[in-house]
């Protein structure tokens, strides 16, 4: 079960508790995350730092509260294997919790914080006039709770993305199973769904999205910016479909990828959904980049 | 013995939750099981009617939680005189008269006691389905064949497992086999593949149905009634018992069969 399923519902902030009064960014911040808690680690302070403040943190809390999650964003940092299970060792050892799972994530823990400065542009398709509105995540559950997030921490955020754009994707989720109506699927990197996606459920990835089965939910792929992220599934049927900041609504054929399936033969190919001059384009997919060009694209 | 607690929901209401519930329960106990049905839909109670069993009403579900009379008083025995008993839902009140855990407790008492208990889950996904789901330990779905039916059985189904009641059944309910034959209705391998869980049963819509629930006598009892048939198999297939889906009967026309002759299948919907 190495996968996070936030039903809407629930998706309320449940513990969120700066460390220190100051104003200084905390070395380690607590914060609800749907049916699961997220643990932010400054990347910057030394990780003796982050271990030790959060080896206190732990042992003060008593009302932390988790389903089996627990997501640990490290920011721009990435953890060798030895520091990953030395902060798996703390959690184990101080908080208390029955841990089903650990999730390391890296980047900017949550998108909102692109919010503070709209004019900021991420990516590289987002000159295109088609794809400048807004090019953040908009179906956040859960809005960041950072009063104290300086505009510098977010321009290195900012730029850690675009300038290492494989950064946030390096880690892939997999989902085994179903995603179904009212469920939400969150990833920080490239998500797999190993089955389908009912209509009614929602995928966010910062990354790509991959559905080895009929995608009818509404997928969101480089949902912190990514232009170049791509949408994979066995079938696309979704009313809505959005990449980066690129947003395409079915036609009244009924859905995106409706027109591919039936100029198709009754066979279905797995197709692939991308942003080509700043419009999602739809194709088959043939596992070659180069075929992605001969896309019909998306008029809605 | 310990007895099993399912729970029987859709969702959507009007698909038929209740008349499943007192179906099912009047089968199980015709094939010798003890059984408690408790309609949890407090504010709307329909279990008691469909059963027959209104005009006996004294102590309800609330009043048993709030501990105003015993178990035993409140539990109606079915008109039949078979191992069946009702707890009705409160009718002045409302869901948040009682708390899921109020229910697995008294749910957890009956089980010593009884081989099924079965509860009748109220439409929707707020407080009374949260009571309803918390007590059981299996889940029968209730669906028809339509999109919007089928749409939140898929919630229900994704909430049943958050709360750790995996693998529900599904029943089918109210299926036109000619409809399904002309494409104008999802079938059940259409609804099998969209859901992802096991059917458990198809009910075939039927106008005795209804007769028999404004009758107040559970429509099993009827032997010439096909919904009634279809209910007395999946109870036997609740029990354990393995007996095949038998496909639905379709009367056959000229057109029917030279249209299966080439092969053409209509398709009505274009994706739920």
């Amino acid at each position: 079960m190495g996968w996070v399923v936030v039903i809407a519902e629930s998706s309320t902030v449940e513990a969120e508790f700066p460390t220190k009064a100051d104003k200084q960014q905390p070395a380690v911040l607590i914060k609800g995350r749907g049916t699961e808690i997220a643990f932010n680690l400054d990347e910057n302070a030394p990780l003796e730092d982050v271990a030790r403040e959060l080896d206190s943190q732990l042992a003060g809390q008593t009302t932390l509260f988790s389903r089996g999650g627990i997501s640990i964003n490290t920011g721009n940092r990435h953890l060798s294997a030895d520091e990953e299970e030395e902060i798996r060792r703390i959690f184990r050892e101080k908080s208390g919790l029955k841990i089903a799972r650990f999730v390391f994530t890296t980047g900017p823990s949550t998108l909102e914080q692109v919010d503070v400065d709209p004019g900021l542009q991420l990516g590289e398709d987002t000159s295109n006039g088609d794809v400048e509105e807004s090019p953040v995540r908009r179906n956040r559950r859960n809005p960041a709770q950072f009063s104290d997030f300086s505009s510098a921490d977010l321009a290195r955020a900012l730029s850690g993305m675009s300038s290492q754009g494989q950064r946030t994707r390096d880690r892939a989720m997999v989902v085994r199973g179903t995603i179904r109506s009212g469920e939400t699927v969150d990833h920080h990197g490239d998500l797999v769904v190993l089955g389908d996606v009912n209509p009614g459920s929602e995928l966010l990835a910062d990354g790509d999205i991959v559905v080895m089965g009929s995608l009818k939910g509404l997928p969101h792929a480089g949902a912190s910016g990514d232009n170049k992220a791509a949408v994979i599934a066995l079938e696309i049927a979704c009313p809505r479909l959005r990449i980066g900041g690129a947003e395409a609504n079915a036609t009244a054929s009924g859905s995106v990828g409706a027109r591919r399936r039936k100029q198709g033969s009754a066979l279905q190919w797995p197709t692939i959904a991308y942003i080509r001059q700043g419009k999602i384009h739809v194709s088959p997919f043939a596992g070659r980049f180069a075929r992605y060009t001969k896309g019909v694209p998306y008029e809605g | 013995m310990k007895g099993r607690t399912i729970v029987i929901t859709s969702g959507k209401g009007g698909v038929g939750k209740t008349t499943a519930t007192a179906n099912l329960g009047t089968a199980l106990a015709m094939r010798g099981h003890s059984v408690v049905v408790i309609d949890t839909d407090i504010g709307l109670r329909n279990l008691d009617v469909i059963m027959g069993l209104e005009n006996r009403i004294v102590y309800d579900l609330v009043n048993v939680i709030e501990g105003r009379c015993r178990l035993r008083q409140a539990m109606i025995q079915d008109k039949n005189r078979l191992e069946l008993y009702l707890i009705p839902a409160a009718q002045t009140r409302d869901k948040d008269s009682i708390t899921p855990e109020q229910l697995k407790a008294l749910c957890g008492e009956l089980e010593n006691e009884f081989d099924f208990i079965l509860i009748d889950c109220p439409a929707g996904i707020e407080q009374g389905f949260k009571n309803a789901v918390a007590a059981a330990g299996e889940a029968v779905i209730v669906t028809t064949p339509e999109v919007s039916a089928i749409r939140d059985a898929d919630r229900v189904i994704g909430l049943l497992e958050a709360s750790g009641l995996h693998r529900p059944k599904l029943i089918i309910n109210r299926i036109s086999a000619d409809m399904v034959k002309r494409g104008d209705m999802m079938g059940q391998e259409d609804v099998e593949s969209l859901l992802a869980v096991e059917v458990i049963g198809l009910v075939p819509a039927d106008e005795r149905t209804v007769a028999a629930a404004n009758r107040g006598i559970p429509v099993v009892h009827d032997g010439r009634s096909t919904a009634g048939a279809a209910f007395t198999r999946i109870a036997a297939r609740i029990d354990g018992e393995d007996v095949p889906l038998k496909e639905l009967e379709t009367r056959p026309g000229m057109f029917n069969k030279l249209r299966d002759m080439v092969g053409i299948k209509g398709r009505a919907y274009s994706h739920a």
